[in-house]
């Protein structure tokens, strides 16, 4: 009693608190506080987190070009182009060892394919009563590159139809911007008006240039001190996409048809901001897969990053996007910074590309390299299409035009199965989310579940069906 | 269409909402159980955001495979959390009596 007693003579009657058992007691009311420290706790911690994956999901900017390049790395030769190799009777003519190289690897795979034949050969087509490579199909295709071949001549031609480097219609004013920032708005406003789904302005860099120019239609080799028209300070870099479901249809000519658009909208896009900068006084020249490197100026320009096939993904587009650009001397603009997307965490765990490639031509070695690393990489006489010098992997796109002259199409089976090739969804955002902080045994089973779950299956004659129809409710 | 899901999923994350402030206001539930819940919850409504968005893009197979995923483990983390609520609110009945 009188321990009792003690005790309660230093609580006052209004400070009597509920027993410690009962609701609202002392030991309740501790832990309605942890209760709220810890969910407290957890709201701040998935803030935290969806800070960090909103600012990864933007990209890690980079002042310069993040990718390693070797010291002895020197601009790669417009006559190295594959494509243009392949389709010039002088270049073919000019280095018979490469061509001899080349068909040496050829036989080891079998095949009776030939260098000289082959560009006739694509040309020429394959139809068939095959599913994606009928009369329909072609005439689809047709149609989307018609614009391209009206205007602008072949892919790879140079100083030639919206691509002209003529610069008679340069306004004599000089339109004047009160700030960079509101001439790369501008330009990028612009770039929107022209239907590009991403616009990114880099400086000009010579690393990322042809050296020579070569344009394997006339056979014509150009300088850039003696025949391009300007010293070209600034490079517009334009993203065009391409049809998710014609790209599902991959190998087929149905892709061929949604890559054929793209070099339309190529053509028309940059064009047109070329155009567009021509008249507000400066000069300016638009360039497809001519002039430089694409890819290397859509990573200058922050528009994506380069991954395991040689190609670029962009942020929610993935790789099914062209790229044409636009060489101009006008550079009062705000820059954009190479950005990192984690695509090359990805790509070195996922090799979905490599694997569904039927020619076999994209390397799936875990890392990149200096150099190629595929078979007869021994051989320079066999390397002279790669840009030896730059970290990444390097493909065999020898072996990915056979397939295309051999098939009738130009496949983009890569493009198809890459994971990253979605439509825009909500949960594949969600995915991209998660992806950008996860680690590389995610990475792994995100493949697989993608795989799972029914996405970038390759051959499947349901998603030519599908093609057709989705124009329905247009 | 998936804009009328993403109204149906509002309203039944308010229903959500509204069961679990009944369910709190009758049992004693932990942080473990509110865990629980709250992930359980939360798998049957991505997984009905996630199924319908497959679905409308095409690809029926994701849809079946984002039920069988989500729904099963949302259903088995619900399951798991009845079941401990019950325990516990069946332990306390027995040391209060």
């Amino acid at each position: 009693m009188a321990e009792e007693k003690k005790n309660s003579v230093e609580v006052s009657e209004d400070e009597v608190m509920a027993p410690a058992s009962e609701p609202g007691g002392v030991d309740e009311g501790r832990r309605n506080l942890l209760k709220l420290g810890i969910a407290g706790a957890g709201v701040a911690a998935a803030t935290a987190g969806g800070v960090v994956i909103a600012k990864k999901l933007e990209g890690i900017p980079h002042d310069e070009t993040y990718i390693p390049i070797r010291e002895d790395y020197k601009p790669f030769d417009g006559r190295s182009l594959m494509q243009a190799f392949a389709s010039s009777k002088q270049l073919i003519a000019k280095y018979p060892e490469r061509v001899k190289a080349w068909e040496r690897e050829v036989r080891k795979r079998d095949s009776k394919w030939d260098v000289v034949g082959g560009n006739a050969e694509f040309r020429k087509g394959k139809m068939s009563d095959v599913p994606g490579f009928t009369q329909l199909d072609y005439a689809l295709s047709h149609g989307a590159w018609h614009t391209q071949s009206k205007f602008h001549g072949p892919a790879y031609g140079t100083n030639v139809g919206l691509f002209s480097w003529a610069q008679s219609d340069v306004a004599k004013n000089k339109w004047k911007f009160k700030s960079r920032l509101e001439a790369s708005d501008t330009i990028k406003s612009a770039a929107k008006l022209y239907h590009a789904a991403r616009c990114g302005i880099a400086p000009h860099d010579p690393r990322w240039d042809y050296h020579p120019l070569y344009d394997p239609v006339t056979e014509k080799e150009y300088s850039w001190e003696k025949d391009f028209p300007f010293k070209p300070k600034s490079v517009i870099v334009l993203l065009s996409e391409m049809d998710y479901v014609a790209m599902a249809a991959a190998p087929t000519v149905l892709a061929d048809a949604t890559s054929g658009q793209g070099y339309t909208d190529m053509a028309n896009q940059a064009g047109s901001m070329a155009k567009f900068l021509r008249g507000l006084g400066y000069q300016a020249v638009a360039a497809g897969n001519d002039l430089g490197i694409s890819t290397a100026y859509a990573v200058a320009a922050g528009l994506g990053e380069l991954a395991r096939a040689g190609w670029v993904i962009a942020p929610e587009l993935g790789p099914r996007i062209r790229i044409s650009k636009v060489y101009t001397d006008f550079d009062f603009v705000e820059y954009d910074n190479p950005r990192e997307y984690g695509v090359t965490s990805f790509c070195e765990n996922c090799k979905r590309c490599a694997v569904a490639c039927p020619a076999k031509a994209i390397t799936l070695d875990d890392k990149r390299t200096f150099e190629p690393v595929y078979e007869g990489a021994e051989d320079p006489d066999y390397t002279w299409n790669n840009n030896i010098g730059v970290f990444q992997w390097h493909s065999d796109s020898k072996k990915c035009w056979q397939y295309w002259c051999e098939s009738g199409s130009s496949c983009a089976a890569c493009i198809a199965a890459c994971p990253y090739n979605k439509p825009d969804f909500w949960h594949h955002r969600f995915i991209d989310a998660q992806n950008v902080i996860a680690p590389g045994w995610v990475h792994s089973a995100m493949r697989e579940f993608d795989i799972l779950f029914g996405y970038g299956d390759i051959n499947n004659p349901q998603k030519i069906k599908d093609f057709y129809k989705s124009g329905r409710k247009l | 269409m998936m804009d009328l899901t993403w109204y149906l999923l509002g309203v039944l994350t308010g229903i959500s909402a509204l069961m679990l402030r009944y369910l709190a206001a009758r049992m004693q539930l932990t942080l473990v159980t509110w865990g629980g819940l709250l992930a359980g919850i939360g798998a049957l409504l991505f997984c009905i955001a996630w199924a319908v968005g497959a679905y409308l893009e095409g690809v029926p197979r994701a849809a079946a495979m984002g039920l069988l995923m989500f729904v099963l483990g949302g259903i088995v983390i619900l399951t798991v959390t009845a079941r401990l609520i019950a325990k516990q609110n069946r332990d306390q009945q027995g040391g209060a009596s």
